[in-house]
């Protein structure tokens, strides 16, 4: 197994780079990290500019650029992938945007860990029940809260989601479920459970909007592999045999079942990844999402580029992941 | 901060209900309303906008109040700090020696600061002078004096003046005028003598909260961190030591204890404050929300208190009218919005043209169309440089047809130039005009705005192709445009602005506006002695500007603010960068 992850992550080495260069070619020509500065008020002397478009590196070619970005050989010091150097940031000298990532990812990862989680968790429960009792009003219930969270656009569901908090904190008559950031403005003076609770109600809405995003696709992969499995000849079989209908669902069927909803949640981390940009900007996240948001309208090409690898790895590491999962679902499947 | 408020009488399920059928219907919940300009506690802010909302304050107390977007950096004097943002989060921090009242006439100089007004010394050399008062300190004990004026101004300059080397100084303009600073014995006054044949009649805010650093910034820092400020290169070191560093300093009325960049910072009082009005509020939060669609439901579940939004938004101020313990005031801002053409351009550059074009497009219709919901008062803007309630206003649009909307006054325009209009198609020389790629940013109300220039201009037979700008400083800077709509900010301090915008050596002159008369009034707008001598050169060459139909001003774009009751001492500042946080020290809660 151990060649196998190596050779997998050694083939990742030039899909990335591929995916770094067509990233980098893009940035370049949809916008210039100069623009706000250009229209500041009162406008910036020309001297200011040029010291700008010589700090982000702009008085090079594109192609000298990239291999500065990549490299950092002939740069400041402050810019080289390979030396651990993202590049410098239109936000000025000070700003580190390899720490600035990193920073973000962690709020980012507490909103996602807890949705997919969730989203896993609720998707494998309610597709299992809906294939077992399949076109009962259960199915037909769970089938339509599904399609709704499907068809629902991120932003609207968190608005709603949003909107229905403040209703419940009005007929609480108290603030539990906040509506902006990752935690209250002033902590200070909160001792460790007031913390927890500060955090888990500042938690939940935007969880329960990026979980539903989730949910609703994966729990009607679930259903459908379940469905799948449950007709086939060896579930047959295992009941023939008089094993406890527990234990087929169980030990049989479940495992089976959960192979394709592994390969789909691996390519869905990408779009909850695109979810949290939403779901970030609905609740004042400051997390990944949100650096996205900003370098974007800023044309901050290095935290951009940053961005876009970090999220590439990250995809690249959860189809890996769902790789190895296939062969400790499957017995079939050995890597060698 | 407050508990829950109560938001009209919609319950929850009746809330998602009405949410489903809105989004349903594709409508956001706009439309209709109007409504004055403010109410609620701001009702009296329409006739006494320095004063009113005035009240005995209570002891005590928390406020958020919400930034629409977020600070660049911890100083003002970077790009990438220089923004009302930043100036708003250090409102409160950084002292300044004056700024504009509410209504744009009236300057306050800083008297907790200043030991007596600022003196003219000579007008040749230009000189003038600033005396601290003996009481001002920073909050660690450090006199506020002349040193500190001193090192704030080598950070402001460019680097060709020597004062300091790798200062990124966003705006040098007036301070790379300066020939000497000297400090007085007793470090108490500052002296600045300008350049041979430079003036400055705006001299008296050569330091105030209008500048690009906000005010002063603290000298005595540098030492405790090994910088030499005699040395240019411990200046700018110093300059990024400042800009990157969260300011433990303050010399205003509250000090930061907290905060990032990011999401907030928190303020309590300065405990060294020295000046007569005391701070009563014990916490205040200056929070970064760039997502205007959450402000409601966070001033509903009593997350903010309120917020100077830069941006005008129908829908929100809507909301926000609707809810019956929040006060808004909507008015005339420091921002305008105006009408560009290239005269670069293979045919805007013949004047004749340009002038029709002008004369087509009924400015009124637009500003109202745009502006009218929110602020049912808004009216077309007559001159460049000035706003209307300004003393040195003159309706520079008086004699001219130019923003009319008169079509016919713009085709006879035209045929007197030799234009003729064939089967609705402006022609000359049996040559279609045109067509002119018509821009500005994908807002909404720009966008609405394009479509109604269009159709005016459809009207003398000249075709426009509307495009969305994602990137408005390259575009501007490319000059990839021939009609243009966009924005200027302004402050009543005027004298830098016609210059950048017209003179022919500006690179911020986009539309490449040449002409010689128009450069020589702006010159001599830099050697003007007094305020009412440099207004009347700044008129004279926005006369000069509409005789050359290059630019058409639309509105003083409105601006909004809103805060939940029981607050008192709050009020809009529009003209003024800092908005209400202007008089941050005296907020308080109402007492009883």
């Amino acid at each position: 197994m151990l060649v196998f992850v190596i050779r997998r992550l050694l083939v990742t080495v030039p899909v990335l780079l591929a995916a770094s260069m067509f990233s980098f070619a893009l940035i370049d020509v949809t916008g210039d990290p100069l623009a706000d500065l250009l229209v500041q008020q009162p406008p910036p002397s020309q001297e200011v500019i040029q010291a700008e478009r010589e700090r982000l590196y702009l008085d090079r070619p594109a192609y000298e650029r990239y291999w500065l970005w990549l490299t950092g050989i002939g740069g400041n010091g402050d810019i080289g992938l390979l030396q651990g150097e993202f590049g410098p940031s239109v936000q000025g000298p000070a700003f580190d945007v390899g720490a600035e990532v990193a920073a973000r990812m962690g709020v980012t990862l507490r909103l996602v860990a807890a949705a997919v989680l969730l989203a896993l968790g609720l998707a494998v429960a309610t597709g299992v029940v809906s294939a077992m009792r399949q076109y009962s009003v259960v199915d037909h219930t769970l089938t339509f809260i599904g399609f709704l969270a499907l068809a629902m656009p991120t932003f609207w569901l968190g608005a709603l989601i949003k909107e229905a908090g403040v209703w419940a904190n009005g007929q609480l008559g108290t603030t539990v479920f906040s509506t902006i950031g990752a935690s209250a403005a002033d902590t200070r003076g909160m001792d460790l459970w007031e913390r927890i609770a500060d955090a888990g109600g500042h938690l939940v809405l935007p969880t329960v909007a990026l979980m539903l995003t989730g949910y609703a696709a994966w729990s009607r992969y679930q259903r459908t592999a379940m469905l799948e499995v449950l007709n086939s000849d060896y579930v047959r079989l295992a009941h023939a045999k008089g094993l406890r209908r527990r234990t087929v669902m169980r030990r049989h069927a479940l495992r089976t079942a959960l192979i394709p909803l592994t390969s789909v949640a691996a390519v869905t981390i990408a779009e909850i990844l695109a979810g949290t940009v939403l779901i970030e900007t609905v609740f004042q996240w400051r997390g990944m999402g949100t650096l996205l948001v900003e370098a974007v309208r800023t044309s901050d090409a290095y935290v951009l580029m940053g961005w876009l690898m970090l999220a590439g790895t990250l995809v690249v590491l959860a189809n890996l992941a769902a790789d190895l999962l296939y062969g400790v679902l499957d017995p079939r499947i050995r890597y060698e | 901060m407050a508990n829950v408020r109560n938001r009209s009488r919609l319950t929850g399920p009746a809330a998602v209900a009405a949410a489903l059928a809105l989004a349903a219907a594709g409508c956001t919940g706009g439309g209709g309303g109007g409504g004055t300009g403010a109410g609620g506690v701001w009702e009296e802010c329409e006739s006494d906008p320095n004063t009113c909302n005035s009240g005995e304050r209570a002891d005590g107390g928390e406020i958020t109040w919400v930034v629409s977007d977020f600070p660049g950096a911890w100083t003002t004097v970077s790009p990438e700090g220089g923004s009302v943002y930043t100036l708003q989060m250090l409102s409160g921090i950084v002292p300044s020696t004056g700024q504009w009242a509410p209504d744009g006439e009236t300057y306050e100089f800083n008297m907790d600061l200043l030991a007596e007004e600022p003196e003219l010394v000579s007008e040749d050399p230009f000189t003038f002078s600033f005396t601290f008062a003996d009481g001002a300190e920073w909050d660690d004990g450090t006199p506020i004096g002349a040193d500190d004026a001193i090192a704030t101004v080598k950070m402001s300059t460019s680097d060709e003046e020597g004062w300091c080397e790798g200062c990124r100084s966003r705006q040098p303009g007036i301070y790379d005028d300066v020939d000497e600073m000297e400090a007085s014995e007793d470090g108490k006054t500052v002296t600045f003598t300008l350049k041979d044949g430079r003036a400055n009649p705006e001299w008296r805010g050569f330091l105030d909260a209008h500048q690009i650093a906000g005010g002063i910034l603290p000298a005595h820092l540098a030492e405790e961190q090994g910088y030499d400020l005699d040395e240019p290169a411990d200046v700018g070191a110093y300059f990024e030591w400042l800009n990157e560093t969260v300011p433990e300093y303050s010399g205003g009325p509250y000090t930061i204890v907290e905060g990032d960049l990011e999401t907030q910072v928190i303020m309590e009082p300065n405990e060294n404050w020295y000046g007569e009005v005391q701070p009563t509020l014990d916490t205040v939060i200056v929070q970064f929300n760039d997502n205007e669609n959450s402000w409601v439901p966070a001033l509903t579940n009593g997350e903010i208190d309120g917020g100077n939004p830069a941006k005008i938004n129908d829908d929100v101020i809507e909301q926000l009218r609707g809810m019956p313990e929040v006060s808004v005031d909507v008015g005339p801002g420091a921002s305008w919005e105006h009408i560009d053409l290239n005269t670069e351009n293979e045919w805007l550059q013949d004047v004749e043209l340009r002038r029709a074009v002008f004369t087509a497009i009924d400015a009124q219709e637009i500003v109202e169309r745009s502006y009218g919901t929110a602020y049912p008062e808004v009216q077309r803007k007559t001159n460049h440089t000035f706003a209307a309630d300004s003393p040195h206003h003159e309706d520079l649009f008086g004699d001219s047809p130019q923003g009319t909307g008169d079509a016919e006054e713009a085709a006879r325009i035209l045929e007197e130039a030799g234009y003729e209009i064939v089967d609705g198609t402006l022609e000359r020389d049996g040559e279609q005009v045109g067509p002119f790629r018509l821009r500005a940013t994908a807002d909404q109300v720009r966008q609405d705005s394009l479509q109604i220039i269009q159709s005016h201009l459809e009207e003398i037979g000249v075709a426009t192709e509307i495009e969305a700008i994602n990137d408005l400083g390259g575009v501007l800077g490319d000059q990839d445009y021939d009609i243009v709509q966009f924005g200027w900010s302004t402050s009543p301090w005027f004298l830098i602005n016609p210059g950048q915008q017209w003179h022919s050596g500006s690179g911020s002159n986009f539309g490449g506006l040449d002409v010689p008369e128009v450069d020589e009034a702006l010159d001599r707008m830099g050697t003007a002695t007094t305020l009412e001598e440099a207004a009347e050169y700044a008129n004279d060459a926005g006369r000069l500007v509409v005789d050359q139909a290059y630019v058409l001003p639309l509105a003083d774009e409105p601006r909004y603010s809103f805060v939940t009751d029981g607050f008192t001492n709050i009020r809009d500042n529009r003209q003024h960068s800092l908005r209400a946080t202007y008089n941050i020290g005296e907020w308080g809660t109402v007492a009883n």
